[in-house]
């Protein structure tokens, strides 16, 4: 029982780690808390939905709802990061709120806010090991993420993008100077967080099976603490962060019912924001903005 | 210590990152004279300042207000104990109207949460208030009362800060660069200014200045700073003909510094703080 | 009087509460995201309070306002340690723990929600409101109002002009989640029923909206913000999701085009001050920068 909780705790957490690195990578490189990634994950969820709805087949649904998604992250760029470099701290904050709001209830117009049924992605593939159930979308979003990562981090660690985002990271005025293309990097870091984010939605909508205008929310919200948890700016901190995360939500609703996981997370999240805002693992220090 | 000294700073260290900006500083303030505090690009001067008003804390030795010892006191009490002063680039609070900058310098004479719910600037014929208006007006500020500052030339925001300075009746007010970016004629008017204040006696003034006719017109003692050591003390006039001091001035002609190197030592120190 | 005009009305007074509860923080430089956490204490106490004990609203609301003030001032101290970024997610964290406590607490309903019995009109929630409005006018022209904003402009300054900031901040985010209590002490009143959900992240972040829209730099901002906000979308006849797009929308275009919101100071000088005419040759401050 244990055993097979912490597989789906791991299923879940996965999703949240995404999510996390998604808004770690825009914290850490931009100093932005990017509020429209919730609004990314349920795009990529319920534009899988639509797309199946439509009858394309599976692989095209799943590249076509991450475009979709892609794109979206790429129009908040244009309107919260790269328009509104200068202005007071907290207007990319804003604006990006603002996107979370206007994807929610577009979503809603278009499809209405009921809860939808995602048609299941592999019949009959259900692994048993030893009295566990081990799905094969679990088994895969786990796979996904943990290559998206390594993947992430090679292209941080090892290329020139990756070397130009660190020394936007330090310090935009420097890497203005030593010739970086800021706008192009900048873009780049919003493509990969529409890419992790819609996968992450993408995952769940294949895991859960359900997808609907606000599921975004509740995710984000969790992503947004793992994050915190790992340390913001921390990428593999986020991973961490998002297992442990799923975990204690997993374990939560097994031990003392549903509603006392909201609770759980978001009491965990501010004994750390309280406790040691830098996070279990180093991210960056705790900095003032605007200042 | 004399008890002449409204301030004496008593063998003060101060160390950035391994370099010892503040090394072994002492010296006095005479109460209700008008001193300066000269040297040239990065003397320390700035920091000085800051270590007096707490904006940082010395690594070691002690800071002395009258009879008082107030090295350890916090940044935010220092002014209640007489210590008001400028910054070097102005910093007025730009969403506040001038007169409402000029009310915020009298914070520190305000006792409790009472006095800070009192609507000082809501009707007319509020002590508080008049006495803000009637400070601006001294400075011949009055025209500016409803303005934004933000939008106000450089000059006139430099008056302004001064104008605040004064209302929280300091006992020693510290000048950062007072001339600064001013032309010649304001310069003259400011150093009248400054003149009169101290009249009365009440005030002692610490001035940090490059412009040494400035400092010869108004200050009647100088203490010359050079890389955070004390190398020359007496009037300016002494301290001008001082061969230490022209020895680090040495190559840069007999005006000590050049105006545009110092302002920006000054600057990267603001920065810091 | 239109049952729906009458409508729109309780809605735009409570908004401008609640818009007035975040300001205040804000003031001083915080932004609080946890704002709809408190509302919910307020609706929440001021409803048990009149249900069970059958203290009048008008009573009940203010007490309420006192509860989710005591609830701010008990997270103050550690929540308030943490700046910037931090602070505003610990605020959300602080919004996020209220609802879910609620949501555990039977004695309050739980998931089901809270019917409310006793109610307050039109007259009243205007009444509460212009309250608010007229006692934070009055607190921007004492010398608390004149210090917190200046800590929000240069918190250095202030602490070296003697500025107890520590403790203003403090007791700007206790005053505010106060007001934000009585927004939804009103709310709980009006519409005789109350959930855990409404008082969701989704309320904190329009609330904030409000009044970053309408601009920080005075105390007409939050009431321009709200009004401007609440009224603009019901002036589009359809869905209520449309409504939001257009809300979410605008955000966007005045954010790129007008950051530091609606109405600054500048404006101001310039619609009403005819004695200063902007010095001619020197450009206003653009106001832009906090």
């Amino acid at each position: 029982m244990i055993g097979q909780q912490i597989i789906n705790g791991v299923t879940l957490g996965s999703v949240y780690a995404m999510v996390a690195v998604a808004l770690t990578l825009s914290i850490g490189v931009l100093n932005f808390l990017n509020f429209s990634i919730p609004g990314l994950f349920m795009i990529g969820g319920m534009a899988l939905w639509a797309l199946l709805d439509a009858g394309i087949p599976w692989p095209l649904a799943v590249v076509g709802a991450l475009v979709i998604a892609v794109a979206a992250s790429l129009m908040v760029e244009r309107f919260t990061w790269r328009w509104l470099r200068g202005a007071p701290h907290f207007v990319p904050l804003v604006s990006s709120m603002a996107f979370l709001l206007l994807f929610e209830h577009i979503a809603i117009a278009y499809w209405g806010s009921d809860m939808r049924v995602v048609p299941e992605a592999f019949s009959g593939g259900d692994w048993r090991i030893a009295g566990l159930v081990i799905g094969i979308p679990q088994l895969m979003g786990l796979l996904c993420s943990i290559a998206l990562v390594a993947g992430l981090s090679w292209l941080l660690a090892s290329t020139r993008t990756g070397r130009a985002l660190r020394t936007i990271a330090e310090d935009p005025d420097t890497a203005l100077l030593l010739g970086v293309d800021i706008n192009r990097v900048v873009s780049v870091v919003f493509i990969v967080a529409g890419l992790f984010t819609a996968l992450a939605g993408i995952l769940f909508a294949i895991n859960y099976r359900q997808v609907h205008p606000f599921m975004g929310e509740a995710v984000g919200l969790k992503g947004i603490s793992a994050m915190i948890i790992g340390g913001m700016g921390n990428i593999w901190g986020s991973i961490v962060g998002g297992l442990i995360i799923g975990t204690t939500e997993v374990f939560a609703i097994s031990y003392f019912g549903a509603d006392f996981v909201d609770l759980a997370v978001f009491g965990l999240l501010l004994a750390i924001l309280i406790l040691r805002p830098t996070g279990l693992f180093r991210g960056m220090q705790p900095v003032r903005f605007g200042i | 210590m004399t008890d002449t000294s409204i301030l004496r700073l008593d063998c003060i260290h101060k160390n950035f990152g391994g370099v010892n900006v503040i090394d072994d500083l002492s010296f006095e303030v005479q109460r209700g004279s008008r001193t300066a505090l000269i040297g040239p690009n990065g003397a320390g001067k700035t920091t000085v300042f800051n270590l007096i008003s707490g904006v940082f804390f010395p690594d070691s030795g002690s800071i002395f207000v009258g009879e008082n010892d107030i090295t350890g006191i916090k940044s935010g009490t220092r002014i209640r104990h007489g210590i008001a002063r400028t910054f070097q680039n102005v910093r007025l609070m730009p969403h506040l109207s001038t007169l409402e900058n000029v009310i915020l310098g009298q914070h520190s004479r305000n006792r409790g949460w009472l006095g800070a719910l009192q609507p000082v600037n809501l009707l007319p014929g509020n002590r508080w208030c008049e006495e803000a208006r009637a400070g601006l007006a001294d400075a011949g500020l009055g025209d500016y009362e409803r303005a934004s500052v933000g939008s106000l030339p450089y000059g006139v925001q430099r008056r302004i800060e001064l104008v605040r300075a004064l209302m929280a009746q300091p006992k020693l007010l510290l000048l950062d660069e007072p001339a600064a970016g001013l032309n010649a004629a304001e310069t003259e008017e400011l150093q009248i200014h400054l003149f009169k204040l101290c009249q009365s006696g009440d005030l002692t003034l610490l001035v940090v200045e490059h412009d040494m006719h400035f400092v010869g017109a108004l200050c009647e003692a100088a203490v010359v700073l050079s890389f955070g050591r004390k190398i020359a003390e007496g009037t300016p006039d002494a301290v001008r003909d001082n061969p230490d001091v022209q020895e680090v001035y040495l190559g840069k002609s007999a005006s000590p510094v050049s105006a545009a190197s110092e302002k920006k030592e000054g600057d990267r120190a603001s920065q810091r703080a | 009087m239109s049952g729906y005009f009458e409508g729109v009305l309780v809605l735009l007074a409570i908004n401008v509460v609640f818009a007035y509860g975040a300001y205040l923080p804000l003031a001083a430089g915080q932004l609080n995201l946890g704002i709809a956490g408190f509302a919910a204490v307020g609706a929440y106490g001021s409803a048990y309070l009149s249900d069970t004990f059958a203290i009048h609203p008008i009573l009940a609301i203010p007490i309420g306002a006192m509860f989710a003030g005591l609830i701010a001032l008990l997270v103050a101290v550690p929540v308030l340690r943490t700046r910037g970024i931090y602070l505003a997610l610990a605020t959300f964290a602080v919004g996020q723990i209220v609802r879910a406590a609620i949501l555990n607490l039977e004695f309050l309903g739980g998931a089901a929600g809270y019917p409310v019995s006793a109610f307050v009109g039109l007259p009243v929630v205007l009444g509460f409101a212009l309250a608010v409005i007229v006692v934070v006018m009055v607190l921007f022209a004492t010398r608390f109002g004149i210090a917190l904003r200046a800590v929000q402009d240069d918190e250095r300054v202030a602490d070296l002009m003697g500025v107890e900031v520590r403790g203003f901040q403090m007791a700007a985010f206790i005053l505010g989640a106060a007001v934000a209590g009585i927004g939804g002490g009103l709310y709980a009143h009006h519409f005789s029923y109350i959930e855990a959900q409404y008082f969701n992240i989704g309320l904190s972040i329009s609330i904030v909206l409000y009044v970053l829209l309408g601009g920080t730099q005075t105390a007409w901002g939050p009431l321009i913000g709200a009004t401007v906000f609440t009224l603009l979308p019901e002036l589009l006849r359809g869905s209520a999701s449309l409504r939001y797009v257009v809300f979410a929308a605008g955000v966007i275009v005045l954010m790129a085009l007008r950051p530091q919101g609606l109405l600054t100071r500048a404006t101001i000088q310039r619609l009403f001050d005819w004695r200063n005419p902007p010095i001619p040759g020197v450009p206003m401050a653009s106001g832009r920068g906090q």
